[in-house]
């Protein structure tokens, strides 16, 4: 590459700058054995920060393991618990016009419960062996159906807590209408003031 | 190549190697040293491996650019993580204090340094891979990986640049440095 001028000049600052660097150029020797010494150091397997991060990964995971089995133990409890706290609760003021949620379970429940109960067995010490986890197994159904049935009440009853505040005794003259081919001694009746 | 002739070839070149890392770390001695050994490094436990699809200077300068910018930007972050910007700073001018020294004797060659610390990374690399490796344009090219004519803007915009800063700095002492540029004198 053929250089003039101000190049030449240019470069022979760059040549002055090599000869500079040239003096203090690490040896060689020193570097590659430093980079050799490295090489064959034993890499360290256990990363910190890695450790640190599947750590947090398995605990995260655990508590959501757990907390979504505690979760689905608590759900039928909680809800027996809603419809006992917003029976009373949402309808103060409400006369007792539906008869109570729990005087309609168990009346209902054991004969649904009955239809769908398995046949018994004959022998007695088959009997006796079975009955305990049977039954065991028999009053978790009926609280659950007790349950349900008592949050389905409890739903279908509902009123809204004002609902008494809407009513009123001239309620039937509001909500009905007068019918015009009636006779005129039925509308008589009805007005009390007119003389018969 | 063996390991045994790769390593005589490395020797051989270890002074321009140097030289460029040097370029690569901004004149800072003690982070070129660190960015050769880890090239060194790289080479010996084959994440860098020469295929001889390229002259070994070039891949070699290749390898030194690309350790030198992931080395930067690692020096970079750990100053982000220790706080320690101003720190790091103050011991990048101890350490380009020594060359500094040896600066002194001459006003011009501190003048030029300047210069050169004043032009963009790509115009740089490009002067100092022609005028101090005495490499072609092409290799400078595949050392920098960009096209040819790419790295031709550098070289002349860079060239161009470093004049104009020459001139500026002479002329603040008194001496007239503009001349007229010869616009064929690059092959």
């Amino acid at each position: 590459m053929e250089l003039a001028g101000n190049e030449k000049k240019i470069q022979a600052l760059f040549r002055e700058l090599k000869l500079e660097d040239e003096s203090v150029v690490p040896g060689f020797v020193r570097l590659w054995n430093r980079a050799q010494a490295t090489s064959r150091k034993p890499r360290r397997a256990f990363k910190t920060s890695f450790a640190l991060a599947t750590g947090l990964l398995v605990i995260t995971l655990c508590s959501l393991a757990y907390w979504s089995r505690n979760w689905q133990r608590s759900q039928p409890q909680n809800s027996t618990v809603a419809v006992r706290s917003t029976t009373p609760g949402s309808t103060p003021a409400r006369p007792p016009a539906t008869p109570e949620p729990k005087q309609l379970v168990p009346n209902k429940a054991p004969d649904r419960i009955r239809a769908n109960r398995p046949r018994r067995l004959t022998n007695p010490k088959l009997e006796t062996r079975n009955s305990e986890p049977e039954t065991t197994h028999r009053q978790a159904q009926l609280t659950f159906r007790n349950a349900t049935l008592r949050e389905a009440v409890a739903i279908s009853s509902w009123q809204s807590p004002t609902a008494t505040l809407m009513q009123s005794p001239a309620d039937d003259v509001l909500t009905k209408l007068p019918q015009l081919d009636r006779s005129v001694t039925e509308f008589k009746s009805f007005l009390p003031n007119t003389p018969k | 190549m063996d390991l045994s002739e790769l390593q005589a070839e490395l020797e051989r070149l270890h002074v321009p190697s140097f030289g460029w890392a040097l370029s690569c770390c901004r004149r800072d001695r003690a982070q070129a040293e660190e960015v050769l050994q880890t090239v060194y490094l790289k080479i010996l436990e084959g994440k860098a491996r020469y295929r001889g699809e390229s002259n070994l200077r070039t891949w070699l300068f290749a390898v030194i650019r690309k350790t030198a910018i992931s080395e930067q930007r690692k020096s970079f972050l750990r100053a982000l993580k220790s706080k320690a910007g101003p720190n790091l700073t103050t011991e990048r001018n101890s350490f380009t204090g020594e060359p500094a020294a040896e600066f002194e004797r001459s006003e011009e060659r501190q003048r030029f340094q300047r210069a050169l610390e004043c032009l963009p990374a790509r115009q740089r690399e490009a002067l100092h891979l022609v005028f101090y490796e005495d490499l072609s344009l092409r290799e400078a090219a595949d050392v920098m990986g960009v096209s040819i004519g790419s790295a031709r803007q550098h070289y002349e915009r860079g060239k161009k640049r470093l004049r104009e800063s020459l001139a500026r700095e002479v002329s603040d002492y008194g001496v007239s440095w503009k001349r007229k540029e010869n616009p064929g004198a690059v092959s």
